[in-house]
């Protein structure tokens, strides 16, 4: 049976309308059709989006609670993908817990250990964060805490945290997680923080309880461009302080380019971006969509295009030779490691549906 | 012994690494060779602390000597942070023929005359640079061993080098330094480093440069690699000549390590966007270039096509103005007019 592939971007079948809603309509008719045919691997003709919604800022503070957003916010994550979970269920965390504080400790000790003894040197727990979830088909966030007693301290001493960690799935494809056989469970976006040892414990667990598989999650500089402008889009409602964008030029000795642009002149520039885009749009299209709140790559391409512009006439350098590895404003950085760090919470549903979406992407399924 | 000698030089063996301990005694020379024979430099450096500490109590040493080991050491390894450039302006008369004792003498009174309890130990090196040591104290306290600042003066050039120098001690050493030398005013070189010798040799100069020639002649490639004769490289004229304008523009050979350039920028946007290059009011950003060595990555982006040649001005001011600090405005030194390149 061959499998179609359509250029979501190019070709829209229908004459009329803009280009994203035919992408839409092509997709879901595609996926509609082959889906019937009993073949849910079509996801691998599937394209970063094109075009996304602009970032609003979510009031988050009402839905989730400020430990929990204490916990995810200003520290910096090591992103993974995670292949879907088999038979992973939010009602037995309490079981999780005792098995994976069990688990480390006998990867530490090296022998079996009992599952329910509480004298482990590591407690693993965890919990469902509520309220992040933001499509229908999304699984609730699980929040995974290692802490850690030492062995001389009182019984009344704190614990302190030693490792932390999180499953996440936000706004992700309604399509492939509908087209998941039951009983697995999409999670696709892993952070972690902490020792590798412990990460790797984590992981090894999860991959002999449920059955998945852990990969690191690089972002692409499509996807940092991405985060850049729609951070910069953010600036009227929350200062961004800096545009800051970090690029590698491979030369010897290799040359690191920081590009710090003031935040009022990066959004005058975004905004002016924008508003040719739409013109050039409204140019070719006959009916006029009202849809404000759509960022298209376009536009993207374009800021990006116009700030690596200024940068060659004063330095005569093409910063398209080396790689973006960074960016990052006050409301967050995202490295092209895999390392993301959200600093403001009212923006974190908009980069992790984003995130979400490379994790997707990126898994083998 | 006194408390402070003995921590003084408890920290100074702590900190010369234990190949250097018996060169730098040498160099000091207060030590007879008879006495350096007997120390067993194979030893853990808290023996030798101990041993190194009976013997000063033995000869009666105090800071002072203390201190001139201090500064022998670093003399001969100046890492010891970030050193900022200072540049005299305004020479008088008598400014190109202040010498060396008259140097000290007068730059150890002012010193002393603006701030009491201040400790100055000053050292001509061998290659012309004068050597300041100082430790501060004030009106209260004794001088501050711990933290002291270096300062390094090349005698008859109007440059000088300082590290660990706060707010409130460079108005103090401006003056002192201005009235020594016999200049008007002092002010800040905007060129800045970790490597000491790096920043000297870049502003002094002290590196292989190339002089554009009047009749090209491309640059001939270090280790021509011994190839077929019959293989032709298609863009071999282009490529060495790019080597050769790279090279005209950073210089030759090895280059200072100079670690980072910071450029301030506060001009008209310079993309396409109309409505933006319309815009009166400049865009502010900040560009920062990273590396263990800039100048020979940025010899390498010239050579090698990243950055087109003939270089721009922007970064050919880095060894050619001997700066690592630029506000570019549209006023000022900066890309005012457009190159078309060929």
């Amino acid at each position: 049976m061959e499998q179609k592939q359509t250029s979501v971007v190019k070709t829209p079948r229908n004459s009329d309308g803009a280009q994203r809603s035919s992408y839409r309509q092509s997709y879901r008719s595609y996926v509609g059709a082959v889906s019937r045919l009993g073949l849910t691997s079509a996801l691998t003709a599937r394209r970063l989006n094109t075009s996304r919604r602009a970032p609003r800022a979510h009031n988050i503070t009402d839905k989730v609670s400020p430990e929990h957003l204490a916990v995810l916010v200003k520290k910096e994550w090591q992103l993974s993908y995670v292949t879907p979970l088999f038979q992973f269920r939010h009602t037995q965390l309490k079981r999780y817990s005792q098995q994976l504080s069990a688990f480390i400790a006998a990867e530490r000790q090296g022998v079996a250990v009992e599952v329910e003894e509480p004298q482990h040197s590591f407690k693993a727990s965890f919990s469902v964060v509520h309220g992040m979830a933001e499509a229908e088909e999304d699984a609730e966030t699980i929040l995974i805490q290692v802490h850690s007693k030492h062995h001389f301290s009182r019984r009344d001493d704190p614990e302190k945290c030693v490792w932390s960690g999180w499953l996440a799935c936000i706004n992700g494809s309604p399509e492939y997680i509908r087209s998941l056989p039951k009983d697995f469970i999409c999670l696709p976006l892993f952070g972690s923080s902490g020792g590798d040892p412990l990460t790797s414990s984590v992981k090894s667990w999860f991959q002999q309880t449920f059955d998945c598989c852990f990969g690191s999650l690089e972002i692409n500089h499509t996807s940092l461009q991405w985060l850049g402008s729609l951070w910069t889009n953010c600036q009227p409602e929350s200062n961004i302080q800096h545009l800051k964008m970090i690029w590698a030029v491979p030369v010897v000795p290799p040359l690191q380019i920081t590009y710090t642009v003031n935040p009022q002149d990066a959004w005058e520039l975004w905004t002016c971006v924008r508003k040719d885009a739409q013109v050039e749009k409204e140019g070719e299209e006959e009916e006029e969509e009202e849809e404000e709140g759509i960022i298209d790559i376009e536009e993207v391409n374009m800021f990006m295009q116009e700030l690596k512009s200024h940068f060659y006439r004063h330095f005569k350098l093409d910063l398209s030779a080396g790689n973006l590895v960074q960016v990052s404003t006050a409301l967050g950085s995202a490295k092209t490691s895999g390392r993301i760090k959200i600093s403001n919470s009212r923006y974190m549903i908009s980069t992790l549906t984003l995130l979400t979406e490379c994790a997707l992407l990126k898994m083998p399924v | 012994m006194g408390d402070t000698p003995r921590r003084l030089l408890q920290r100074l063996i702590r900190r010369i690494p234990a190949q250097e301990l018996k060169p730098t005694l040498e160099k000091w020379g207060r030590l007879s060779q008879a006495q350096l024979q007997t120390i067993d430099f194979t030893q853990s450096k808290w023996a030798l602390t101990g041993k190194l500490g009976t013997i000063c109590e033995e000869r009666n040493w105090a800071v002072k000597h203390i201190t001139e080991l201090e500064l022998i050491y670093v003399i001969d390894n100046p890492n010891l942070g970030m050193w900022h450039t200072f540049q005299l302006m305004d020479p008088r008369d008598n400014a190109h023929t202040v010498e060396l004792l008259q140097f000290k003498e007068q730059f150890k009174s002012n010193l002393s005359e603006l701030i009491r309890n201040v400790s100055v130990k000053i050292k001509k090196h061998t290659d012309e640079a004068v050597w300041i040591r100082i430790a501060w104290g004030d009106g209260l306290s004794q001088p501050n061993h711990f933290k002291p600042t270096y300062v390094v003066h090349y005698l008859q050039t109007p440059y000088v080098f300082v590290t660990s120098l706060n707010s409130k001690q460079k108005p103090l050493l401006s003056q002192a330094l201005v009235l020594a030398t016999s200049y008007h005013a002092i002010k800040d070189a905007n060129l800045s480093g970790r490597k000491f010798t790096a920043i000297r040799d870049l502003l002094m100069r002290q590196y292989e440069q190339v002089f554009p020639r009047k009749f090209h002649s491309p640059l001939k490639e270090r280790n021509q690699i011994v190839t077929d004769p019959h293989i032709e490289r298609e863009q071999a004229e282009s490529s060495a000549n790019r080597l050769q304008m790279a090279c005209e523009a950073f210089g030759g050979g090895k280059l200072p390590q100079l670690q980072s350039a910071v450029y301030k920028l506060e001009t008209k946007f310079r993309g396409h966007n109309k409505s933006m290059t319309q815009r009166e009011e400049p865009i502010r950003c900040v560009v920062k270039f990273a590396s263990t060595n800039i100048l020979e990555s940025l010899r390498n982006c010239a050579s090698s096509g990243i950055a087109s040649t003939p270089v721009t001005p922007l970064l050919s001011s880095i060894p050619l103005k001997g700066r690592n600090y630029f506000v570019i405005t549209d006023n000022g030194p900066g890309p005012s007019q457009t190159r078309q390149q060929n």
